[in-house]
């Protein structure tokens, strides 16, 4: 049970009034004083306050039972519409408040939600009267702006005298955790309208059998094919046992190095490098994936995380979640990265850097050495000099002369031979492909 | 060789077309921003509420500044309970309240001039009224801070022990007491409605702005009347037995001496504040007792409890 600061005041002017009352021997202070705690303690005897404290224990050591006989029996059950979703997206919340008390209740309920999410429909604050042994569902919808791990919960409920003098609270755990993806953007169409028709050695059909998902041709049993691959119906027409071949896809390694470092975090909160490459990380990931490209990830911060090259859509909803899990911390140096990579990958595998390619002096011998082993090297370099300016966190001197600075950074590195763009924050992350590439 | 006065365009360079610059690069925009590189951009710097020394002191701020939307019916008819209970309240007070004794009567005929110290009290009761009235109309807190603080500034004075009314004069003690116990718990009425005022208008704007949705409403503000009429008279009941605690110790003490009870009801300090004082230790001593008891949370279990089979 919780003192409201009207009770608070309520009662420091009363013992005031007292005791000014008793100086001045002044009647009408007295009797004021006098009415205003009688207000006081039938507004405290009627929540029941004395439940706590005559118990002599701490607050911290009462059982939820002891929390108040009024909250105890109350409970709730949420459900969400999806265990996953893009940013941007929404979710439908459902909550179900049940009241197992004989009595009715004016109840305040809030179901605590993440600081980032925006109620785009209903309220998850109501205040209702919840009769004996009935239960209530409140409905609204959330949007999700920004990627992550999230989690729903608790429920808090108040319950508080007419007046609001004194109220007490409880928090019901019931918590659902869901994922928000980092968008993707659609990275097909761009790359067919662009003059060349493939800007990566994807999944290419090269005219050998093997393990793949298109058929190649028909060939007779060999004793151990597996029984799945005999197509019956030539058997029937043939009248000897033949097998379906497949054509073998060469499927090329694509490296997705994501700079998740502290300083790709510098700007707005909905509008950094780490969001943007976050989003771009995604929506190559998709775009390859649907190649039947192998995809790997690695994300480098205060540790580096790595998401094994693999191909299909469970691979992307690995990627997806690492990507969504991405947390801005630490300063790794790119090459520590690279160094921990470069024996692992196939050598002219295309690597692709989303990073900001800032506070990292490293960058330079990092690329050098990729393209030393002749890596096809594209760098997405979302600038957070942008982020900032345009946020006018940064006055004109200081963004030309770390737009300067990046400049030369970058052109060294197109001297490497790396592809690299520097990614406006307007710009569609197609576009942004298109220009690192010279198209 | 450029002409004063002549196109900027370039299409006498191109038989017709119309060459246009491209849109400015955000470097060469950056370039023409104009302001000294040490001032920093006004939405640069976050906005941070630094509380005020009486907000740090309450906990927040003391006046809410919500903006609130026009009264609905269940606010109106606070304001016009509130309206109501302000006359009577200032009519009390004017009744209940005499202006010897206090500062500015002490004031008024140390300069001689007798009248200023009732004009200043006049004042003080309609300033309390003025500032209530434009408070709950115009739902503002700050004119209802300062009508609180003038209805109890006007009843500070020295008193003599027994209780004295200027205005009018009840020769029946118990209708004194009742009307002194009338006056208390106007005033707390009074606080309390014009709080609501405040309250519910709160709640009304945040229903209507979609923050808070209310599950039924009538449900919800009928447990509020229900507590705007008991709770003023379990107040005035706890506080008749207060201010008539000499009658009911002499009462008591009355079974066992007649000639003690008769001593007791002729006491001059149970009859003064100090008995008052006494009779409020008793009366919160036994609240106290029910509070240590548990006795609210054992009624509370009982009742939640009781329904279980």
């Amino acid at each position: 049970m919780a003192w409201s600061r009207k009770s608070a005041m309520f009662g420091s002017l009363a013992i005031a009034l007292y005791l000014l009352g008793l100086t001045l021997r002044n009647h009408q202070l007295v009797t004021v004083a006098v009415v205003l705690m009688s207000f006081l303690t039938w507004a405290a005897l009627r929540a029941a306050h004395a439940d706590v404290s005559a118990s002599g224990r701490r607050m911290e050591e009462r059982s939820d039972e002891e929390a108040g006989a009024s909250l105890s029996r109350l409970e709730a059950m949420r459900k969400l519409s999806a265990a996953r979703v893009f940013e941007d997206g929404t979710l439908d919340i459902t909550l179900k408040v049940q009241n197992m008390s004989p009595l009715s209740k004016v109840l305040e309920v809030r179901d605590s939600l993440p600081e980032v999410m925006r109620i785009k429909e209903g309220a998850n604050y109501i205040l209702m009267e919840l009769g004996p042994r009935r239960e209530t569902v409140i409905e609204y919808t959330v949007e999700c702006p920004l990627r992550g791990f999230y989690t729903v919960g608790p429920v808090c409920i108040r319950i508080q005298d007419s007046f609001g003098l004194f109220h007490k609270e409880k928090e019901l755990h019931v918590y659902d955790d869901f994922l928000v993806f980092p968008k993707t953007e659609d990275l097909k169409d761009a790359f067919v309208k662009s003059k060349v028709p493939k800007i990566f050695t994807g999944a290419v059909n090269i005219r050998n059998p093997g393990p793949g998902s298109e058929f190649y041709n028909l060939r007779e049993y060999i004793a151990g094919d597996p029984m799945k691959s005999i197509n019956w119906p030539a058997y029937g027409r043939t009248g000897k046992l033949m097998v379906n071949e497949r054509e073998r896809d060469a499927v090329s390694d694509i490296i997705l190095i994501l700079d998740s470092r502290a300083v790709s975090e510098t700007g707005p909160v909905s509008r950094n490098s780490l969001v943007y490459g976050t989003r771009a990380a995604a929506s190559l990931a998709s775009f390859f994936l649907s190649r039947r490209d192998s995809v790997g990830l690695v994300s480098y911060a205060d540790e580096i995380i790595s998401v094994d090259r693999d191909t299909g859509k469970k691979q992307l909803y690995v990627i997806l979640t690492k990507l969504a899990g991405a947390m801005a911390r630490g300063s790794t140096p790119l090459q520590v990265v690279t160094n921990r990579i470069l024996p692992h990958i196939n050598k002219g595998s295309p690597i692709i850097i989303l990073s900001c390619l800032e506070d990292d002096s490293t960058i330079v011998n990092a690329v050098r050495d990729l393209r030393a082993r002749d890596f096809d090297t594209t760098i997405l370099t979302p600038s957070s000099l942008e982020f900032e300016f345009d946020a006018r966190r940064l006055d004109r001197t200081g963004y030309e002369v770390l737009k300067t600075e990046r400049d030369i950074l970058i052109s060294e590195l197109r001297g490497l031979g790396a592809f690299v763009m520097d990614w406006e924050p307007d710009m569609l992350l197609s576009t942004a492909l298109a220009g690192a590439r010279g198209f | 060789m450029v002409q004063k006065g002549a196109s900027s365009d370039t299409s006498h360079l191109y038989d017709g077309k119309v060459v246009r610059s491209s849109a400015p690069s955000r470097k060469a925009l950056a370039a023409k921003m104009t302001g000294s590189a040490n001032t920093i951009p006004k939405d640069a710097i976050p906005e941070v509420h630094i509380p005020s020394f009486v907000e740090s002191l309450f906990g927040g701020p003391l006046v809410p500044k919500m903006k609130f939307l026009p009264a609905d019916k269940m606010v109106q008819t606070l304001q016009m309970a509130s309206g109501a209970v302000m006359i009577m309240l200032g009519v009390l007070t004017y009744i209940v309240t005499p202006v010897s004794g206090t500062a500015w009567f002490w004031f008024g005929e140390t300069i001689g001039v007798e009248v200023l110290g009732l004009a200043i009290h006049l004042l003080l009761v309609l300033g309390a009224i003025g500032c209530g009235f434009w408070g709950i109309i115009s739902r503002d807190s700050r004119f209802l801070l300062i009508s609180y603080v003038l209805f109890i500034v006007v009843s500070f004075r020295f008193a003599a022990s027994k209780v004295s009314f200027e205005w009018l004069s009840f020769d029946d003690e118990l209708l004194q007491k009742i009307a002194l116990v009338a006056y208390a718990v106007l005033l707390v009425m009074y606080i309390e409605l014009t709080n609501g005022v405040i309250r519910f208008s709160m709640l009304d704007t945040s229903i209507r702005t979609g923050e808070v949705y209310v599950m039924n409403v009538k449900k919800v503000l009928t447990k509020y009347h229900i507590s705007l009429v008991i709770t003023p008279i379990i107040a005035a009941i706890v506080a008749i037995t207060t201010l008539l605690f000499k009658d009911v110790i002499s009462g008591f003490v009355g079974i066992f001496s007649e000639v003690s009870a008769l001593r007791l009801e002729e006491s001059v300090e149970l009859e003064s504040v100090y008995g008052v004082a006494l009779g409020t230790m008793i009366v919160f001593s036994l609240v106290a007792i029910v509070f240590v008891a548990d006795i609210p949370g054992r009624y509370q279990k009982m009742r939640e409890g009781g329904s279980s089979e």
